[in-house]
């Protein structure tokens, strides 16, 4: 799939707003020292994902990402390695906007994404937070229960 | 012998310190109560220093200071030490065939001046006894014999007994011939057999002497030959039986020092081979790199949870099946899969419609239809670019929705695994932590010894006892051909002397002496024999009384006796032998070595004083209070130093048997474990008249859960 499939935001920036910049390095691993359960995140593009999957979970909207002043942490090249990531955004924007069409403008996807990470972002960063182990254990539950289930059901 | 008074000064704590003694027959105890620390063990070291002077002080006196530690040098420097002692002995003798007993009581006084200025050095103490009436005192000589006489210095250490030391005659961490000796050595004492030795000893001599008359009788002749040799084999025999002590004392010491040795061996093997422990160690090592290795995957695993797949189909399953139904609407209005366009061309090429009608330009319908499927051609290109990415993300996304990888509830199915594999490889990880810490603790633990050096030394130590035996035997061979050889020659000398006029007195006066010799050895057995077996009976007897129906110890213990090698047994359930030292607790133990002193002072009937220090240390219940009063019952007179934890539960036989109750305080213990400040700037022991229920200002102590957290500070 990944060999054939071209990469719509292959040359997009991805941004966020620069106070949640922080939240990028100390849960996303690194370098080789890393603690994994205080970083339970292999690369940023993976806490970015996760927020926007949370936001569409908790049903949240978007955020206008533009009132925000971001900071690149990634770009679009990313998706090459997992094209699931693109026909994921491809199904989030579809679900969204009830617009089939807006398949074929990445920018708007990517847009609508970063809006959804502004507004799930704080979410993960609770879940990683709230517990009292560490953060990869929290986020676990955490993730448990929103999928309706708890750690050792 | 009973004691009455002491009083001591400048005796180390006791500065100025005089105790009275129950000397009333019906209450015969006296408690001395003091906690540690508060003079118990300075009192029997002064009473024992009084009677019998620096011999009976810790080693021998040497390098034992008397003086108070803080004597103010600057004030004087001679320090005069003084112990004085009044006892009474009651004299038995018949006047007109009826028994008349006779009180006559004594005042011991010894003194010493220790040298404080500089090098610490005492004089040698002078002793002084007076005998006491009612118009003043007057001075006996030689009172060491007399005080030797009533109370032997061999006895002191059973009379005057420190309760643990006591303990000396069954523990463990002695050779077997030590306790044998110690027990011997109580026992020779208490019964005169060391008396008898000597006279046995005595009578030998005499033996020599009548056989050199002998010689000379016969001078020149066989009779001549046969004494002299006789003469000779009396001296190898006394050179051989001291050199078969000596032996024997060498055996015993190698003997103890090869136990001693075993027993660090032991010690160290116990606590584990160090190659062995530091094998183990790497291993765990190992094991612990290989976990913290498997523990670093599953972290990762439990990582990628968060960049995989499932989680966003889990997450997003509503949502999925929102969008997908658009691109199903889409696949069912024919618009994917996306192959409209080169079926309308095919069918121009063809000049046929699917539908069968033609489409051939020549043909008026045919041009109209052909017009329209080229306008819907035209405008499926203008969306080709869509329906491209479209129908690639129906076809692509489809697993998203269903599919192997991504059924229902796959994340937390992969969580469930990835928690319990790492629960698991961590509860190894710690179990193999904890062996890990417990081995290096084993190894700090480990004395600096070299177990190879230890075995090399045992080896040498059995060396040399072995050839001590070897030597023993060797010489107990020799005695014994010896002995034999003079049977035959004192056989042939006899005969040879009733040949002769002048040998009859002589045969008579060898014939006394044999028979004196005979008579002594048999007293000697008898004494082993009988006396033994009454004084092992009488230790049994008090012993069980003591531990009683002891719940612990009771069921298991049946009897103890004194073996006639002079070991202390104790017998459990079918007579099996239990160790005094490890099949004992401490209460039994305690019990074990008082019964044995006791039944020993009641044998050999010499009437002295008890003063035992701390005897109910380790013991409570019903054998402490069972040794109390058997005790009471088995001593002449008792003295006994006690702690404030030893009277507890014991007050009301105390109440009985008591006729001196009092106290002594260590004022230095103020303000830790005195309640009032004594006001004292000397270090030294005061005494109040507080018995064993009573508390006053001076002797008020705090409870010892008050103490607790200031001993902590």
């Amino acid at each position: 799939m990944a060999d054939r499939y071209f990469n719509p935001f292959q040359a997009i920036d991805i941004n966020v707003p620069v106070e949640f910049h922080k939240a990028f390095i100390r849960y996303c691993q690194g370098n080789a020292g890393t603690i994994i359960d205080q970083s339970p995140f292999p690369r940023m593009v993976d806490l970015w994902f996760l927020s926007v999957c949370v936001a569409v979970r908790l049903d949240l909207e978007p955020t206008d990402i533009s009132k925000y002043n971001t900071k690149k942490i990634i770009d679009g090249s990313i998706f090459s390695s997992d094209p699931w990531r693109v026909h994921t955004l491809m199904l989030i924007a579809i679900g969204k906007t009830g617009d089939v069409q807006i398949v074929s403008e990445p920018r708007k996807i990517i847009s609508l994404a970063s809006g959804l990470v502004v507004s799930g972002l704080p979410k993960v960063i609770e879940m990683l937070k709230n517990g009292n182990s560490d953060p990869i254990w929290n986020l676990s539950d955490a993730i448990s229960d929103l999928l309706g289930k708890g750690r050792f059901s | 012998m009973r004691l009455l008074r002491a009083k001591f000064e400048n005796f180390r704590l006791l500065r100025d310190l005089e105790l009275q003694f129950a000397s009333d027959l019906d209450r015969n105890l006296t408690v001395i109560r003091a906690a540690n620390e508060s003079g118990k063990t300075t009192i029997l070291h002064a009473l024992q220093w009084a009677l019998y002077g620096d011999a009976a002080l810790p080693g021998k006196g040497a390098d034992f200071r008397l003086h108070p530690i803080d004597w103010d040098t600057n004030d004087i420097k001679r320090v005069p030490v003084t112990a004085t002692v009044e006892f009474e002995i009651t004299t038995h003798r018949q006047v007109s065939g009826k028994p008349r007993e006779t009180l006559r009581q004594y005042r011991l006084v010894r003194s010493a001046f220790e040298n404080v200025d500089g090098q610490v050095y005492r004089t040698a103490s002078t002793v002084q006894l007076f005998a006491l009436s009612d118009i003043g005192a007057d001075p006996i000589d030689a009172p060491e014999s007399m005080i030797n006489e009533e109370l032997p210095p061999e006895l002191r250490e059973v009379f005057f007994t420190d309760g643990d030391r006591a303990l000396s005659f069954i523990e463990a961490d002695v050779a077997q011939s030590t306790k044998r000796e110690r027990v011997q050595g109580a026992i020779r004492s208490l019964l005169g057999l060391g008396v008898i030795d000597d006279a046995i000893k005595h009578v030998r001599k005499s033996v020599v002497e009548v056989n050199r008359k002998a010689k000379q009788v016969g001078r020149g002749s066989e009779l001549d030959k046969i004494a002299g040799r006789l003469e000779y084999i009396e001296k190898d025999q006394v050179h051989l039986e001291s050199s078969l002590e000596d032996a024997k004392q060498q055996f015993s010491a190698f003997e103890e020092k090869v136990n001693k040795t075993e027993r660090k061996i032991a010690v160290v093997l116990q606590k584990g081979d160090k190659e062995g422990l530091q094998k183990n160690r790497e291993d765990v090592q190992h094991e612990i790199k290989q976990l913290d290795d498997q523990l670093k995957a599953a972290n990762k695993d439990h990582s990628a949870l968060f960049r995989s797949c499932s989680i966003v189909t889990d997450l997003l399953a509503p949502l999925f099946t929102r969008a997908y139904e658009k691109l199903e609407d889409l696949h069912d209005q024919g618009k994917i899969p996306n192959t409209t366009v080169p079926v309308l061309q095919d069918r121009l090429s063809a000049g046929v419609c699917i539908c069968g009608e033609l489409l051939n330009s020549n043909n008026p319908g045919g041009e109209k239809r052909r017009a329209h499927i080229q306008k819907l051609i035209d405008d499926s290109q203008r969306a080709d670019e869509i329906q491209e990415i479209i129908t690639d993300l129906y076809y692509s996304a489809r697993p998203l929705q269903t599919g192997e990888d991504n059924r229902p509830g796959a994340w937390l199915e992969d969580y469930k695994k990835v928690v319990e594999r790492r629960d698991g490889i961590q509860e190894l990880r710690d179990e193999a932590g904890r062996k890990y810490r417990a081995l290096e603790m084993q190894l700090d633990e480990l004395p600096e010894t070299d177990i190879q050096n230890l075995r090399a030394t045992l080896r040498q130590y059995k060396e040399q006892r072995d050839r001590c035996l070897l030597k023993s035997s060797s010489i107990d061979t020799q005695l014994r051909n010896l002995r034999d050889e003079q049977e035959g020659l004192e056989s042939k000398r006899d005969r040879l002397l009733r040949e002769q006029q002048k040998g009859a007195r002589i045969l008579a006066e060898l014939e006394v002496t044999q028979d004196v010799t005979k008579v002594l050895q048999s007293a000697y057995e008898r004494i082993t024999n009988d006396e033994l077996a009454k004084v092992s009976d009488l230790m049994n007897s008090i012993f069980l009384e003591m531990i009683g129906s002891d719940p612990e110890q009771g069921a298991i213990i049946r009897r103890a006796k004194i073996s006639r090698e002079f070991d202390i047994i104790v017998y459990g359930p079918n007579e099996r032998t239990l160790n005094p030292d490890r099949d004992l607790n401490g209460a039994s133990r305690r019990a074990l070595t008082l019964a044995f002193i006791l039944a020993l002072t009641k044998i050999s009937e010499v009437e002295a004083p008890n003063v035992i220090d701390t005897p109910l240390g380790m013991t409570s219940g019903y054998v402490k209070r069972s040794i109390l009063r058997t005790t009471i019952q088995k001593s002449a007179q008792l003295v006994l130093l006690l702690t404030h934890d030893e009277i507890v539960g014991c007050e009301e036989i105390i109440d009985e048997a008591a006729g001196e109750v009092f106290t002594l305080t260590n004022p230095a213990h103020y303000p830790k474990m005195l309640v009032n400040d004594p006001c004292v700037s000397e270090r030294k022991i005061l005494r109040c008249e507080c018995n064993h229920r009573e508390e006053c200002q001076l002797c008020q102590r705090r409870l010892d859960m008050q103490v607790a957290p200031g001993m902590a500070s």
